[in-house]
């Protein structure tokens, strides 16, 4: 290298006056630089783009004046009736008071006052149980997220439900409740010490340093203890009854698409699985009924289900509306959600699948080890959009007599009181709806983000 | 192991655990078990069904479909009378749910490209005017949008006596749109021919255009020509003969308008909220078809001295629309299939007027369902096999 820089060097030493001095650089034009320059380039670049830039800005205030005026500015806060909001401000301003009024039952509907604990325990009990997933420091994630999906439901359709429990049923819910206090156990466990619940347990009771048989016997006396423990919580549980007829409002929105949910991940799985088999069989069957229920609309399968689940079953056999509306709505997510499912499966390189087979895995140990974390990596944005879709999708059962959120908003205005009442609780529940599926879809967006992290150079 | 295996003589549970772990054994198995499972869970249905109708007296045929309905249908495309039978029912189902879904997508394809353009645009303005206005379209249900358009907007509209007017010939009011009828006179069959002959002259001369070009590299100037026979031709025509074609106004008689083309507000309700539901995800699409295009593509024609009209006509959208055209259709699918919220607003689509009413009225549960869901499951399976072809036919030719 330095042999061949020599002579140039040399050169130059001989010449020292026509050395390269490069000139400082200008600073940028005044007129691209800060605030005024980042207008200019972005909204005012050229006459038409100006005038484009005009006329967007005043339909952005004609809009949101018109909103700020009608919500806030010109808005009723105090009132007893609909007539004395129109009597104030007449049809210009908003009228809350019947939204604040009404805001008990769009949220629970027709629940019973008294017993509208129970709902919130419920929530505050899935908060409780969902955040853990977002720990760095909680390990045991994928159990965690498992019996959220599994377990929880049962927990939570006593506390919704109440009434009588013969001991199949208070078994099952017992076994949500441990499921609980596990999760609890366990992350309180990670976070502290860094070791699961049953390890601890293991330490705790100096058994550290016997077989595994015999740690193994330990760990499952320990779950048993908190089985034992739920079902004495269980039993103690006595709740009163209340009708689904009752059910409504925000409560019952999320109990739909909260039921679609938990049922067409693993029901999407097993379908997507079935259709991508070599079985011919399988295959066919698991691709008729996918197809079947995407090629038509929620509400005819709700209206199916609506008139011909009552026939299908045995004379005497009653299932009230809510759970025809449920057992439609599972069965249009699980199709949509196989579909996503196989689209993440398709999307792993053969490779994968010979690799696991090299290395000796059956076709579930593959699936469950190779495949599937891999796919349900890709498929999460999906998955999420899936649940926005099915989130607004809800709404539908409105159609078939159910008390939604929707209904109980459109109910607002048949209040004699607030009679003809509609455009505020309709903007009141948009602005839930749009919080819900806005958050989610940015989320989806942030986590599309960080998890293809690895494939961006 | 295995040489053992071979070698030895296998016992008898050997035998069996080799039958067993047989993958074509197993197969089999598994299958005969599942389609067991499958009869039987519909074997079982079928028989509660059928016990169950035979106790409440209801029948499966499909011998109601002569019967007269008895109901009247408050829009219908093709003529529908109040004695007609049920399957005349099911025929203006499906054209009124046609011509939403028709209707629909063309508004919508149109919105949703100027708002994806918009998207696009380096004005920072207008590209978050467009954001939001995604943003904030599809993260709210499409039901509680057709519900607010029609109750929140339709049916506050003022009473036909004081209508909206605009150049003298369309009306707004609570009872929809009033606009003027054509009324066709003598010889506008002409015109209609001279349409017709003009599209096909357009297609052909843009074809030989195109084959021109391809063969000799000369750019035969299509646009007037084309313009000339599609619209020039029929226009000539129509004048040449007089021009044939009277309009009937709607005229206030009383309380309510008469004459002229009535569009009744839960079409037009329906109509703006689909349309404007499925520009924002049509515009998303759009979106993404353009950005996939590399901008080496646009650059590489730049640099060749290709305009930048051409470049976009011919370099960059037909790449896009290799992108965009499948998810686009299948958006015209949800549209089609999101028209069936109807009902919710009682304008007679098919679901409305036949999985509802029919149903309700007839009481024949099993034909009806099969029927609506044959419906919508002949539609969408004649779409993805058209749009099959249409993939083989684009995909990207790899030498």
């Amino acid at each position: 290298m330095s042999d061949v820089m020599t002579p140039a060097g040399s050169a130059f030493e001989a010449t020292p006056a026509r050395r390269f001095t490069p000139k400082p650089a200008r600073p940028a034009p005044a007129s691209t630089l800060g605030l005024r320059g980042w207008i200019r380039q972005n909204m005012f670049s050229s006459a038409p783009n100006a005038l484009v830039t005009l006329l967007g800005l005043w339909l952005v205030y004609v809009f949101v004046s018109a909103i700020v005026s009608w919500t806030l500015v010109n808005a009723v806060w105090e009132a007893a009736s609909r007539r004395e909001c129109l009597d104030q401000v007449g049809r210009g301003g908003a009228c809350w008071p019947g939204v604040v009024a009404w805001i008990p039952n769009l949220i629970y509907g027709l629940y019973p006052k008294d017993q509208v604990w129970r709902i919130n325990l419920a929530a505050l009990v899935l908060v409780a149980w969902a955040i853990p997933l977002w720990l760095p420091r909680v390990r045991s994630k994928l159990a965690i997220g498992l019996s959220l999906v599994l377990l929880f439901p049962f927990f939570a359709s006593y506390m919704f439900l109440g009434g009588e429990k013969g001991p199949v049923w208070s078994a099952l819910i017992a076994l949500g409740l441990a499921a609980f206090f596990w999760v609890m156990a366990t992350s309180a466990a990670e976070i502290a010490t860094g070791r699961s619940f049953g390890r601890l347990v293991v330490v705790a009771l100096g058994a550290a340093g016997r077989s595994d048989a015999y740690r193994r016997r330990l760990h499952v006396a320990a779950l048993l203890v908190l089985y034992v423990a739920a079902l004495a919580v269980t039993a103690s549980l006595s709740l009163s009854f209340v009708q689904t007829r009752l059910w409504g409002g925000l409560f019952l929105t999320v109990v739909i698409s909260g039921f679609g949910i938990a049922f067409s991940l693993p029901a999407g799985i097993v379908l997507a699985l079935g259709r991508r088999s070599r079985m011919p069989l399988i295959s066919l069957l698991s691709t008729t009924f996918i197809e079947l229920f995407r090629s038509v609309p929620l509400i005819t399968i709700l209206f199916m289900f609506n008139t011909m689940l009552p026939l299908f079953l045995p004379a005497g056999v009653e299932v009230n509306q809510l759970v025809r509306a449920i057992v439609a709505v599972c069965l249009f997510a699980s199709a949509y959600m196989a579909e996503i499912i196989r689209g993440g499966l398709q999307a792993i390189p053969r490779g994968q699948y010979e690799a696991a087979s090299a290395m000796g895995l059956g076709f579930w140990q593959a699936t469950g080890l190779v495949i599937m974390p891999q796919a349900l990596k890709i498929m999460i944005p999906n998955i999420v959009g899936n649940f926005i879709g099915l989130f607004k999708d809800t709404t539908l059962v409105s159609i078939v007599g159910l008390f939604d959120l929707l209904s109980m908003a459109r109910a607002v205005g048949e209040d004699t009181r607030w009679l003809g009442l509609f455009l505020e609780p309709f903007f009141f529940i948009t602005m839930i709806y749009f919080v819900v599926c806005f958050s989610m879809s940015q989320y989806s967006l942030n986590l599309e983000n960080r998890l293809s992290a690895g494939q961006r150079r | 192991m295995a040489l053992m295996d071979s070698t030895a003589t296998p016992g008898a549970p050997a035998r069996y655990a080799a039958f067993f772990n047989n993958a074509t054994v197993r197969s089999v198995f598994y299958q005969v078990l599942t389609l067991a499972c499958v009869v039987g869970l519909i074997g079982y249905l079928v028989a509660n069904t059928i016990e169950n109708m035979s106790q409440r007296g209801m029948s499966a045929g499909f011998d109601f479909l002569g019967v007269s309905a008895g109901f009247g249908i408050g829009f219908a495309l093709v003529p529908y009378q109040e004695g007609d039978s049920y399957w005349r029912v099911f025929v203006v189902g499906i054209a009124n749910t046609m011509l939403v879904a028709v209707v629909g997508i063309v508004l919508a394809t149109l919105l949703g490209l100027v708002v994806g353009l918009a998207r696009l645009s380096s004005n920072w303005v207008i590209s978050n005017v467009a954001r939001w206005y995604i943003e904030i379209l599809r993260n709210t249900p499409l039901l509680l949008q057709i519900i607010a358009w029609y109750f929140g907007v339709f049916t506050l509209l003022p009473r036909p006596r004081d209508s909206l007017g605009w150049f003298g010939g369309f009306f707004l009011n609570n009872r929809g749109l009033y606009m003027p009828a054509p009324v066709p006179g003598d010889g506008f069959a002409l015109t209609l021919l001279a349409v017709a002959a003009g599209l096909v002259g357009a297609v052909l001369f843009a074809r030989r255009a195109q084959a021109i070009r391809e063969a000799t590299g000369r750019i035969v100037p299509t646009a007037a020509p084309v313009l000339g026979l599609a619209l020039g031709l029929p226009l000539a025509v129509f004048f040449v003969t007089g021009a044939p074609l009277g309009w009937d106004n709607p005229q206030l008689r009383g309380f309510n308008f008469v004459g002229g083309l009535n569009i009744p507000p839960s079409f037009c309700a329906l109509i703006i909220a689909l349309s404007i539901y499925t520009s924002c995800f049509i515009a998303e699409i759009v979106r993404a078809g353009v950005q996939s295009v590399s901008h080496g593509q646009t650059e590489a024609a730049r640099a060749l001295g290709v305009p930048p009209g051409r470049t976009m006509r011919s370099i960059i959208l037909p790449q896009a629309l290799r992108v965009i055209i499948p998810p686009l259709i299948s958006q015209y699918l949800n549209l089609t299939k999101n028209s069936s919220l109807a009902i919710a607003i009682g304008f007679p689509d098919l679901v409305s007027v036949w999985m509802h009413t029919s149903l309700n009225q007839s009481g024949r549960a099993i034909p009806i369902v099969a029927m609506t869901m044959g419906f919508y499951c002949l539609v969408s399976l004649a779409v993805s096999l058209l749009m099959n072809q249409y993939n083989r036919r684009i995909l990207i030719k790899e030498r």
